[in-house]
């Protein structure tokens, strides 16, 4: 009778914890083969390849990972047919009970992992940021609430010791903020900002209102990768990506007959991008170059994040469940001053810590929630689609 | 020069007490800003007030600042030497471009009128500095207060790329003279660049609408460097193209007629003549080359090639 009420209690056991998904266990056997061809690769190779060798110590880590778990799961085979095998002494039953309740959380860790590791890699993942801030209604508490989210921003990259630098920042004739441009120049900081991408929205009362109403505004930001230095070095390199006549630039420069005749400060460079209608101005630095160079770093950056919405957009139309939507004209995000909240609308969680959030020190946490609800998307994605 | 109005002037004082000070010089306000925003970041506090001073009377921000942006580089300016203007920096940088490509070593280039040197420190950062070219580049001015202020631009050129900087020099000497190469100590030239005086006393002092120049321009830039016509282009081949038996040249200029005249001096001598567009779409080069030599690369830059 008591073999029974065990085998109960351990399959219970079991139930909690997460399945793998065949699809990606598949993908991690396809990883193992790929590695041992690039080993083969590296030790036959005379030349010391950067790509090559960094790719295998990546796929080094996930091999890791899915040997590990293959390790626990064998030891758990190990101990369930232990405790099948008939007549088992009950001093030994109880240990390899014991042993497996020591197991399961380290299992579940590796699944976790694993599967986090094996979900295919998002693009430009790896790429440093641009952020665009732009008020949205609401006037100039609107741009009063930009400055604000542009602080956040800067403060939580000061928080994760990311270089940042502001490539512009530009006022209305009103003199409060109407665009600004930041970047984040470290490496992978696209894939955890990637998120913030959309409109936000502020409730509270505007410093400038005198009845103590609450007002509601937003601003928008715009969330994209950084494809290039936007430097003198970078920019013979930007302009080839285009082909000739697909970028119009125009620089503002006064009418009348130019060169000796007269002396101007004006560096502005506007590029306009014909097949997309895109248009990037600079204006910022004395040096025409420069200004140009950015102006192309922003313009590849917004074609790149183009590019990646339309193939988004392309899976996602294969399944015909529409979940969420990450249109960008939906407000992603509350910021509830009188109520000290924030709220993510995307994944339902509310941060009760607004000043933690603008000064950066808890926005990180609002990251990992959507990171992991993105993740449950993505697989049931990977799942539905198959 | 459009009186500014008050209602600007109201508007700039709010954003800061300096701004209306910008506005004489400014075509917009956004300008002004700009203008305000790099004096800021260039200057120490104390400095403001009396660049702003300075700029409400037509001053050059450049000389102002004491640099412009040339390129990658930052070129000093002062006064009694001609500022660098963005048309120059573009067909330099297009020339630069070309000869890369090329990828010719050992050039030998002359400048005349290099002012504040502007044209070879940009040459030789992008030929030699980046490309790794070889090149030889010597620039020449009249003016004493130009070849102090072109070797004062080399000195802080040699500060930051020791490795090329032994590759330009720049000497003074009248391009008028007869006994020129001589003088300068050279004989063989590929490429004869310069940005000579071009403008015609006419339109000297004539303002801007009528094609003359701006007030900022005639009141605290040199004449020598400005006023002049046929002549130079003139002495430019005569002097220089010639005698060294160059197998290209680029000469900035402003006007059709100067490059027609040029034209008609070297087609005789079976020479390819060709102009450059600004992106402005004003004219502003008049380029040659001779035909089997590596320099007919020259013939790229060109929007319009005489027949």
């Amino acid at each position: 009778m008591m073999c029974v009420s065990i085998w109960e209690e351990i399959f219970e056991k079991l139930q909690n914890i997460p399945r793998i998904h065949p699809l990606l266990l598949e993908r991690a056997e396809s990883i193992q083969s790929e590695h041992d061809t690039i080993s083969h690769q590296l030790s036959t190779g005379n030349e010391f390849n950067q790509e090559l060798s960094t790719k295998f110590s990546n796929l080094g880590i996930i091999i890791d990972i899915f040997n590990q778990y293959k390790l626990n799961l064998s030891s758990l085979g190990d101990l369930l047919e232990i405790i099948d095998e008939p007549n088992q002494d009950d001093e030994i039953l109880t240990e390899a009970l014991e042993e497996i309740d020591d197991l399961l959380p380290s299992l579940t860790k590796t699944i976790r992992t694993l599967q986090n590791r094996l979900l295919p890699p998002l693009k430009f993942n790896d790429k440093p940021t641009i952020i665009e801030l732009r008020p949205g209604i609401g006037g100039n508490e609107a741009s009063l609430f930009t400055e604000d989210l542009m602080q956040m921003y800067i403060n939580f990259a000061n928080q994760q010791k990311w270089k940042w630098e502001m490539v512009s920042k530009s006022e209305g004739s009103n003199g409060f903020v109407n665009e600004v441009i930041l970047n984040i120049n470290e490496p992978g900081s696209y894939n955890s900002l990637r998120f913030e991408s959309g409109v936000h929205r502020v409730q509270r009362i505007p410093s400038t209102e005198s009845k103590g109403r609450i007002h509601t505004s937003t601003s928008a930001v715009v969330i994209l990768p950084k494809m290039s230095e936007g430097n003198e070095n970078s920019l013979k390199d930007d302009e080839r990506q285009f082909k000739s006549g697909e970028v119009r630039i125009d620089t503002m420069r006064a009418g009348g007959k130019g060169g000796q005749h007269v002396n101007t400060t004006d560096s502005a460079v506007r590029l306009v991008h014909i097949p997309t209608g895109i248009i990037v101005m600079q204006q910022d630095e004395r040096s025409q170059p420069k200004n140009k160079a950015k102006a192309f770093s922003i313009l590849r950056s917004r074609l790149a994040q183009l590019e990646k919405e339309k193939e988004y957009n392309d899976q996602r139309k294969l399944r015909t469940d529409q979940v969420t939507t990450t249109d960008r004209s939906d407000k992603i995000r509350t910021y509830n001053y009188p109520q000290n909240r924030v709220t993510d609308h995307r994944c339902g969680f509310s941060l009760h810590d607004l000043q933690g959030c603008m000064n950066g020190t808890k926005l990180g946490e609002l990251i990992d929630r959507l990171e992991e609800h993105e993740f449950e998307s993505r697989l049931q994605d990977l799942i539905n689609s198959k | 020069m459009p009186r500014v109005s008050t209602k600007l002037i109201r508007e700039a004082k709010k954003v800061s007490p300096l701004l209306p000070y910008f506005l004489r010089a400014n075509a917009s306000l956004d300008q002004a800003k700009r203008e305000l925003q790099w004096v800021q970041s260039e200057l120490p506090e104390n400095q403001w007030i009396e660049a702003a001073k300075r700029r409400h009377n037509h001053e050059p921000l450049q000389y102002i600042l004491k640099s412009q942006p040339f390129g990658s580089l930052d070129i000093i300016c002062e006064q009694g030497v001609l500022i660098p203007r963005w048309e120059t920096e573009e067909w330099c940088l297009k020339l630069s471009s070309v000869l890369s490509v090329l990828g010719m070593k050992n050039l030998n280039i002359l400048d005349s009128c290099s002012g504040t040197g502007c044209i070879p420190l940009l040459l030789n950062y992008e030929l030699n500095q980046l490309a790794n070219l070889n090149s030889r580049i010597k620039g020449f001015d009249l003016s004493p207060t130009a070849h102090k202020l072109s070797n004062k631009n080399l000195h802080s050129y040699t500060k930051m790329y020791p490795s090329s900087a032994s590759n330009v020099s720049f000497a003074k000497a009248d391009l008028f003279s007869s006994s020129l190469l001589s003088n300068l100590d050279v004989r063989n030239v590929d490429l004869v660049t310069s940005n000579p005086p071009y403008i015609p006393p006419k339109d000297y002092n004539n303002s801007v609408v009528l094609n003359g120049i701006s007030r900022s321009v005639r009141n605290f830039e040199p004449s020598l460097a400005l006023i002049g016509e046929n002549e130079f282009y003139e002495a430019l081949i005569t002097n220089l193209v010639l005698p060294s038996k160059a197998k290209g040249f680029i000469f900035e200029l402003g006007y059709q007629e100067q490059a027609d005249n040029v034209h008609k001096l070297m087609k005789t001598r079976n020479w390819n003549v060709g102009l450059l567009k600004d992106s402005a779409s004003n004219i502003r080069c008049v380029i040659g080359w001779k035909d089997d030599s590596p320099m007919s690369a020259l013939g790229q830059l060109c929007t319009f090639t005489y027949e």
